[in-house]
């Protein structure tokens, strides 16, 4: 948080800390919901599921976890290594390449795999074909396992690892690594006895992001039939009809991602404060010969390949072979629900966490930087736990408005209703908008701010008249990957939408789900372009850093 | 600027080096540091003295030029050794050191054989140096001048047959500037050790080199 503190009258200090603490109540107040199910009575389910399926859930979801962070590792570190230190053939253009996998949503991925490694897929039919069918059967690994899900999953999910891995390694201090070559170590000797101890705080910021993104999953889980407690909780909550018993489960999940939240946020303040005054490695980087230049490509070629080409390409030819009118129909309309909702999400996402970013500069103290907290955990919860404390909570506030005789208010939040569902969005999604709001109020040079305090502005003339105009990129860029990430969001739309409306990821899964992947994978392609925008801007970033210039990770 | 010893141990021959084609850095430099000594090197900013001891190092490849270190050739025409096997210690202006090592871990970075040996001849180069205490604790929980001795240590370390100090001292209170520095020339002195000291302060230059070479202003070719 910005460490200045421009003195603010009484009345507009009072007004920014109310304002704060009504957003973090408004986005917390789902997760305190669940959490407080914890005393409430669920009619046997939690002592049912405690004794039937609960190891399972776990058993599924911390082999899921630890499976994905491997798969991402070996998938992301290599390339990122290669990429910072060597020139070799595409070495420019696999550089910012390598995030495309981020616009491919898991669920996406799994559809496509699933139907190309089918029985009667085009990868057995080739087989087939070759008459190699039974030497080379391993070729056409079965997609509905946990290996399957954890290989969908970390072929999509490792650029978060790249991108924190390829920015630590540009940024190392490049007389550490010629001090390591000096001192007798070869060039992978010094890789992996000096870069990659320095790398790894911002890996393993990296893999959390990914553990969370892993943990979080429902709709690749759901689809390659892995237990786990996200799927558990759906359900519960959907099977059994019980939103205590789901809300329950939800608390065996809610604490320990909230752990992991706060220590990502910790290496990331930690990755923050390093020495920013060292020569760093930057662009400087050796030509690879010939031989060894192809093996690099390669190396970097395969997750991309992995996470994005075979899914994309898959999906087109599926979507190009589709003939089925009905592909047609409901297309239009499923579109315009995506970006309507979408829009309206981002929009209210980035003009809260201008709230919530304002209030911790205007108004610094305890009670703004406990909002500022509170209102980014959601990003680690799992969309169906989201989704159960919103129900749970607009629920008990629709109940007290029509008790105290206002029920149009009370209909306004109900379950079912748009604006429930853009608040389940904000629970979700707000810690992703506060980091890219915060980066863009952090670039003000404060010295702005106070040359226009002594004009006279007060605090809310400074915010719309000096700090909005100058951070608009940021908060630009900030809606921009929030729209995509609404875009692909699953659980949530499923749970919380209104009567008979489907978005596109929605409409996608219910395809896939009936085995109708040729209708659904045109959504899936216009959900993968969406999510192309954040990629490129991810990738924009990576290509625009100047060889010194130190880089803000955006990771969130 | 070519400087003479009968015996030397570094010998660099008409180098020449330009980040772009047809702008050079410096050309024609020549130096013959013997055993023992240390050559200092002065001039302005950007006229190549930091450059020149990358070149040395083989942490840059020279356009033209030779280098010899005992009489083994490290660059040349069509020969360069790698950085790792020149038997030539670097001290940066920023140190290096590896941030998540103790300093005594930093000292064994460099030395090789069985492991509780290299742990105790790491120890001994740290209390060399005077920072025997401070072992076990990471380069951030050290001053400035504990942190130079460490890096001194580490240099020490694979027994190099040259330093090179890129204004090691900067930074240092002028007290301790000197302490530092009259005990970091003492050791590689005693040692046979020769150094090449790149420096701002003339007087620093003439205090501690044996021989001092002055670097022009860089000329554009």
């Amino acid at each position: 948080m910005p460490a200045r503190r421009p003195p603010v009258r009484r009345i507009e200090r009072w007004l920014w800390v109310t304002a704060s603490l009504c957003v973090s109540a408004l986005v917390a107040g789902p997760l305190v919901r669940v959490v407080a199910s914890v005393f409430e009575d669920s009619g046997g389910v939690w002592s049912h599921l405690a004794e039937t399926r609960l190891a399972d859930y776990a058993t599924g979801t911390a082999s899921l976890a630890v499976l994905v962070c491997v798969g991402a590792t070996v998938l992301a570190v290599p390339p990122a290594w290669l990429l910072a230190r060597y020139r070799f053939p595409g070495a420019g253009v696999l550089s910012w390449a390598m995030l495309l996998p981020l616009a491919v949503p898991g669920y996406i991925a799994a559809y496509a795999y699933t139907d190309l490694c089918a029985a009667e897929g085009p990868l057995r039919r080739a087989i087939d074909g070759l008459g190699a069918a039974d030497g080379m059967a391993w070729l056409v690994p079965d997609m509905r396992t946990l290996g399957g899900a954890a290989v969908v999953l970390a072929s999509t999910l490792f650029p978060y690892v790249y991108f924190a891995a390829r920015v630590a390694f540009r940024e190392q201090p490049a007389s550490a690594i010629e001090s390591g070559r000096l001192l007798g170590a070869g060039p992978l000797a010094t890789a992996l006895r000096v870069e990659l101890p320095l790398a790894a705080p911002a890996i393993a910021a990296g893999l959390l992001l990914v553990l969370m993104e892993t943990v979080a999953d429902f709709g690749t889980a759901d689809y390659c039939a892995v237990d786990t407690l996200t799927t558990g909780v759906y359900r519960t909550w959907l099977g059994l009809g019980s939103e205590v018993g789901a809300a329950q489960l939800s608390t065996v999940l809610v604490v320990p991602l909230i752990g992991l939240f706060t220590l990502e946020a910790w290496l990331g303040r930690r990755r923050r404060s390093t020495d920013t005054t060292c020569r760093v490695m930057g662009d400087r980087r050796v030509s690879l010969g010939m031989p060894l230049g192809l093996c690099a490509t390669a190396a970097c070629l395969a997750p991309l390949v992995l996470g994005f080409i075979i899914p994309v390409v898959h999906l087109a030819v599926l979507s190009v072979n589709d003939n089925t009118d009905a592909g047609r129909s409901w297309l239009p309309t499923a579109s315009w629900n995506t970006l309507r909702v979408a829009s309206m999400a981002a929009a209210a996402a980035v003009v809260l966490s201008v709230v919530l970013v304002a209030a911790s500069r205007f108004a610094t103290g305890r009670a703004t930087s406990l909002s500022f907290m509170c209102s980014r955990f959601g990003y680690a919860v799992p969309g169906p736990v989201i989704a159960i404390g919103v129900i749970a909570a607009v629920s008990a506030v629709s109940g007290a408005l029509h008790a105290a005789g206002l029920p149009t208010l009370g209909s306004v939040f109900a379950v079912g209703s748009l604006v429930t569902l853009v608040v389940g969005y904000q629970t979700r999604f707000l810690g992703v908008a506060l980091a890219y709001t915060r980066a863009a109020f952090e670039r003000i040079d404060p010295r702005t701010d106070d040359a226009a305090r002594t004009l006279g502005v007060g605090s809310l003339g400074l915010l719309a008249r000096v700090d909005l105009p100058l951070a608009r990129r940021g908060l630009l860029v900030g809606f921009v990957v929030l729209f995509a990430d609404v875009v692909k969001e699953l659980p949530i739309t499923l749970m919380l939408r209104p009567f008979d409306f489907e978005t596109l990821a929605v409409r996608a899964y219910k395809l896939a789900s009936d085995e109708r992947l040729g209708e659904a994978a045109g959504a899936c392609l216009a959900m993968v372009g969406f999510g192309l925008v954040p990629a490129a801007l991810l990738g924009a970033v990576l290509s625009h850093a100047a060889s010194s210039q130190r880089i803000e990770s955006p990771n969130r | 600027m070519t400087s003479s010893s009968t015996q030397p141990v570094l010998r660099v021959r008409d180098v020449r080096f330009g980040y772009a084609r047809g702008h050079d850095l410096f050309a024609g430099v020549s130096l013959d540091v013997g055993r023992g000594e240390v050559h200092a090197l002065l001039g302005p900013s950007g006229c190549g003295k930091s450059t020149l001891l990358r070149l040395i190092a083989g942490l840059e490849r020279p356009a033209s030029g030779r280098i010899e270190c005992d009489s083994q050739v490290l660059t040349d025409g069509g020969t360069f050794v790698p950085p790792h096997r020149r038997g030539v210690g670097i001290v940066f202006q920023d140190l290096g050191l590896f941030p998540d090592r103790s300093a005594v871990s930093n000292v064994m970075f460099g030395i090789r054989g069985p492991r509780r040996a290299a742990r105790a001849r790491a120890k001994e180069l740290l209390r060399v140096v005077g920072v025997g205490d401070e072992a076990n604790r990471p380069p951030g929980q050290l001053s400035g001048g504990q942190r130079r001795r460490v890096a001194i240590a580490r240099a020490l370390g694979p027994e190099p047959r040259v330093m090179l100090l890129d204004e090691a001292f900067e930074g240092l209170e002028s007290d301790l500037r000197r302490a530092v520095r009259n005990d970091v020339f003492g050791i590689l002195r005693s040692r046979g050790i020769a150094s090449v000291l790149v420096t701002h302060d003339e007087q620093e230059a003439e205090a501690v080199a044996d021989r001092v070479v002055r670097l022009p202003r860089l000329s554009r070719t």
